[in-house]
């Protein structure tokens, strides 16, 4: 962005963030540090002309506010809990405590989305993050049984959510990956076409469960997508079935057919059904091809480096992303699919009262801001109960 | 540790003391040896507790065996057998607690190699992550080895008491475990309940039903739950050992010999050539002398004048490893990426990255190429084309390539039958022989190794020139990116 804009936006930047929930920030960051002191977690600015600067830490919210207003950044991102105040200089610095944290971007969907590429969005690719955000939160709860669990629209294509639960801050690296990959279906580069791969055993119940959630959105996607509507989308598909008999008999069927992926769908289905009835012995390769391929569509693609690193910098809540203007709004879970992306507050309607989505705006971002304050609150109870509970054990002996 | 090393000694075996020290064949070291022993014996315990790791890293990589197959274990035994290592052997083969004098005195021989070997692999990361590997490899095989009766006197002596959930809770859970826990006849399995992150091995492969941070493994599992704690006291105390280094090298004797150990088998790290390769040759060594994974790069970047993240790190370090200087190296990645993009944002960056990977930048550690190991396990997702092709790659694409490249029918076969078998480095080494046209069957493990044969082989026939720098470089700590120590779990089998 060009130079008057971007700079009076730059003053808008810090007055966004000093009338927004700075408090609640900082204590979202207070409490996720414990026992650690706040100054031992590394932040990091982007100012405006792009001038990157790590290792930055605050002791209160009064110095917070203060190298907010001074530096005026772009951008904030939250790093790691070091065993020390982090410092450049410092190599012999420890990670104690990190948010576990996930990186969904649509630009991952790049080879099954057809709506758009790269930087664009729209709301039919944004259903694959309302999908995704509903398979990992249902996991987190369910599986691990983490509480605090924070969802944030990361300004343009995609989300993160942070984990703050204790167990979830204090897990090491061999834990972190472990979590990634129990999440991590699709697995596979630009040299794999079939990029699932489920085996021939019992479907663990995880995956079970998240089949079924993408089951409540795939008719809607797949029409969206037209994953099968054109003849070189349905020659990418084919390539995903590994048996060959198979794949002549549904390219056969499909070619002939209406273009409408979702009747193309439907007959594949038919096809795969009577195919299996009549060749049993064929079951071991195919047995769950029909949801490996709803997978590979619609799961959700994790960063699993961003999850796996200890030390990765991610973008704070609330912040503003510079090219869209829009605010990382915290949202709920299980509210993503009414979120339309141009209800999402943006820097120049929230602060032009003449804008006519100003007043829609206000009101979303007044709803972030509570969503926020909600997971900060159940935080700090559960914070709370932590260290009475320690207390409590360390006074037994 | 306190191991006190005398030129003579007048040791004699007291037996019930054996016994009391060595109840079991299995142990999970947790107490130094205190014993006064001998430099000879020092050395001949280190080295065959060297073979007997180097037999399993043999049976995996070499052989191609699936680990802890029952061929897998065959030949880790038959091997030990013909080195002589009979004592091992049968350790390894039947554990158990019996009280024959050659029970314990092989447990104790199994305890002191161990702890010897400890001193010999503690220095650098590297070295630890082969030995953590190895030991626990062993740990897992005997394990699984052992009669039920056996398995539970190790759990008393141990002192691991669990209790099993209750019939009505497992009830309850019946449908998940079934789904979700490999084992054959979950009925009349007993269950346990122990935090997920006990068991990330099963977690990570989905192996196990985990509810609310719990993971229910039945007992056969619990080698799972053991080899985390095992993992973890090995970790900590191989950080401690290397931190008392200093006293143990007061004596020169052992210095020499703890030296020599590591350096007779971990390998060459590739951190630093005496070599400087030209980039302008890459293009012509990207054909003759570069293993898949990184040729594959090399055309991908020509191709798109773009990698992601994990290509440009994994070929960024194979380049710095075969000696490619920082200035050519900054030049070549320039030259490509600013045909798509402006120089100001290839600095901003990309150049950032390349000077890090040779330790100009951020942490100035000497970073090391990837090995074989690490690159068959790493994370490859979309858009990403690094990894290696012979387990990164569909078939029909790897034969496709394959064909591109020239490869006979017969070879090309070969080598995709070994890659679908999963049997990546074998597949390497197949095409190593194609493309050099000789049936050399070497062990590939490392790319960089790769390429020095390679480049050894088309030397004697055609002198190639390549400079040798004069001065030596002298060695520097080094270290793997991040020390990225999650993927030590990882088993590709
Ligand atoms: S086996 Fe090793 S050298 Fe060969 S292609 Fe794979 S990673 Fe590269
Ligand atoms: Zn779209």
């Amino acid at each position: 962005m060009v130079s008057g804009f971007a700079k009076k936006n730059v003053c808008k930047v810090k007055e966004v963030i000093l009338i927004n929930p700075i408090y609640d920030s900082f204590r979202w960051l207070a409490c996720g540090n414990s026992p650690q002191p706040l100054s031992n977690r590394e932040l990091s600015f982007t100012l405006a002309d792009d001038v990157y600067i790590r290792y930055l830490s605050i002791c209160d919210q009064k110095e917070f506010q203060n190298l907010l207003q001074k530096k005026c950044p772009h951008k904030l991102d939250i790093g790691a809990v070091y065993n020390n105040k982090p410092s450049i200089s410092r190599h012999d610095a420890v990670v104690l405590a990190r948010e576990l944290v996930f990186d969904i971007d649509l630009t991952d969907y790049d080879e099954v989305r057809t709506c758009c590429q790269e930087a664009k969005v729209c709301d039919k690719c944004w259903k694959f993050m309302v999908v995704a955000c509903e398979i990992i939160h249902k996991s987190l709860k369910d599986d691990f049984g983490f509480q605090n669990i924070l969802w944030v629209f990361s300004g343009r294509r995609g989300i993160h959510c942070w984990v703050s639960d204790y167990e979830a801050r204090t897990l090491d690296s061999p834990g972190r990956a472990a979590v990634a990959d129990y999440l991590c279906l699709i697995i596979g580069g630009d040299n794999q076409n079939k990029k699932v791969h489920l085996g021939s055993d019992n479907l663990h119940s995880s995956i079970r469960r998240a089949v079924s959630i993408i089951d409540k959105y795939f008719d809607d996607i797949i029409q969206d997508q037209e994953f099968l509507g054109t003849s070189s989308r349905l020659q990418k598909f084919l390539k995903m079935i590994p048996e060959d008999a198979l794949r002549e008999q549904v390219e056969k069927s499909l070619e002939k057919m209406s273009e409408s992926s979702l009747e193309r769908w439907k007959t594949f289905i038919s096809i795969y059904d009577s195919y299996l009835r009549e060749n049993g012995n064929a079951i071991r390769k195919i047995k769950y091809l029909v949801e490996e391929i709803k997978i590979q569509f619609c799961y959700p693609r994790l960063d699993v480096n961003v999850t796996k690193g200890f030390n990765h910098l991610l973008k704070s809540p609330f912040s503003i992303h510079p090219k869209t203007g829009k605010v990382s709004i915290v949202f709920k879970p299980n509210n993503a699919r009414n979120m339309k992306l141009d209800e999402i507050p943006t820097i120049h309607t929230l602060l032009d009262d003449s804008s006519p989505d100003n007043v829609q705006h206000q009101n979303n971002m007044r709803n972030a801001v509570k969503n926020f304050q909600e997971v900060v609150f159940s935080l700090e109870k559960a914070e709370a109960i932590r260290k009475r509970n320690y207390a409590n054990t360390t006074l037994d002996f | 540790m306190d191991l006190k090393i005398k030129r003579k000694s007048t040791r004699t075996v007291n037996t019930s003391n054996l016994l009391e020290s060595y109840p079991h064949d299995l142990q999970m070291y947790k107490i130094p040896p205190v014993e006064d022993i001998r430099l000879q014996e020092f050395e001949t315990l280190a080295l065959e507790r060297l073979t007997l790791l180097r037999c399993l890293a043999t049976a995996t990589t070499l052989k191609g065996l699936r680990i802890y197959s029952d061929e897998w274990k065959d030949f880790v035994i038959n091997e030990l057998r013909t080195q002589g290592l009979k004592y091992y052997a049968n350790l390894c083969d039947m554990s158990g607690c019996g009280t024959n004098e050659s029970d314990l005195l092989a447990r104790r021989k199994d305890h002191i190699g161990h702890f010897i070997l400890r001193l010999a692999y503690c220095r650098t990361e590297e070295l630890r992550r082969w030995f953590i590997s190895k030991e626990l490899e062993l740990f897992k095989m005997r394990f699984m080895t052992m009669s039920p009766k056996a398995v539970e006197e190790f759990f008393k002596i141990n002192q691991l008491c669990y209790t099993s959930i209750s019939d009505e809770e497992k009830n309850e859970l019946m449908p998940y475990l079934r789904e979700s826990t490999m084992h054959q006849k979950i009925d009349s399995l007993k269950f346990y309940k122990v935090k997920f992150y006990e068991v990330l091995d099963l977690v990570k492969a989905r192996k196990v039903y985990i509810q609310s941070g719990y993971a229910y493994i039945p007992d056969k599992d619990f080698i799972s739950v053991l080899s985390a704690q095992y993992r973890i006291h090995l970790k900590q105390s191989l950080a401690i050992a290397c931190h008392h280094l200093g006293e143990i090298e007061q004596d020169e004797r052992l210095v020499g010999l703890l030296k020599g150990l590591h350096q007779s088998y971990s390998g060459n790290d590739y951190s630093d050539t005496k070599v400087i390769i030209p980039i302008e040759s890459l293009d012509s060594l990207s054909v003759k002398s570069f293993p898949l994974c990184m040729r594959q790069l090399h055309e991908q970047l020509r191709l798109s004048h773009h990698l992601k993240h994990g290509g440009r790190l994994q070929y960024g370090l194979f380049l710095k490893g075969i000696g490619v200087t920082l200035e050519d190296s900054l030049r070549f990645w320039r030259d490509e990426f600013t045909k798509i993009m402006e120089l100001d944002k290839f600095e901003k960056q990309y150049a950032y990255n390349v000077r890090y990977n040779y330790g100009k930048e951020g942490s100035k550690r000497n970073y090391t190429a990837f090995n074989c190991l690490k690159i068959i396990n790493n994370n490859v997702g979309p858009g990403d084309c690094h990894g290696c092709p012979y387990r990164h790659c569909d078939p029909s694409n790897l034969k496709n390539r394959l064909k591109g490249y020239g490869i006979e029918n017969q070879a090309l076969n070969d080598i995709v039958d070994m890659a679908k078998k999963g049997h990546y480095q074998i597949a390497c080494s197949k095409y190593f022989d194609a493309a050099h046209n000789t049936d050399l069957g070497l062990g590939i493990n490392h790319p960089n190794q790769y390429f020095e044969e390679s480049q050894k082989l088309l030397n004697v026939s055609n002198k190639v020139e390549i400079k040798k720098e004069t001065k030596i470089v002298k060695k520097e700590q080094t270290n793997t990116i991040e020390d990225m120590d999650f993927d030590e779990i990882s088993e590709w089998s």
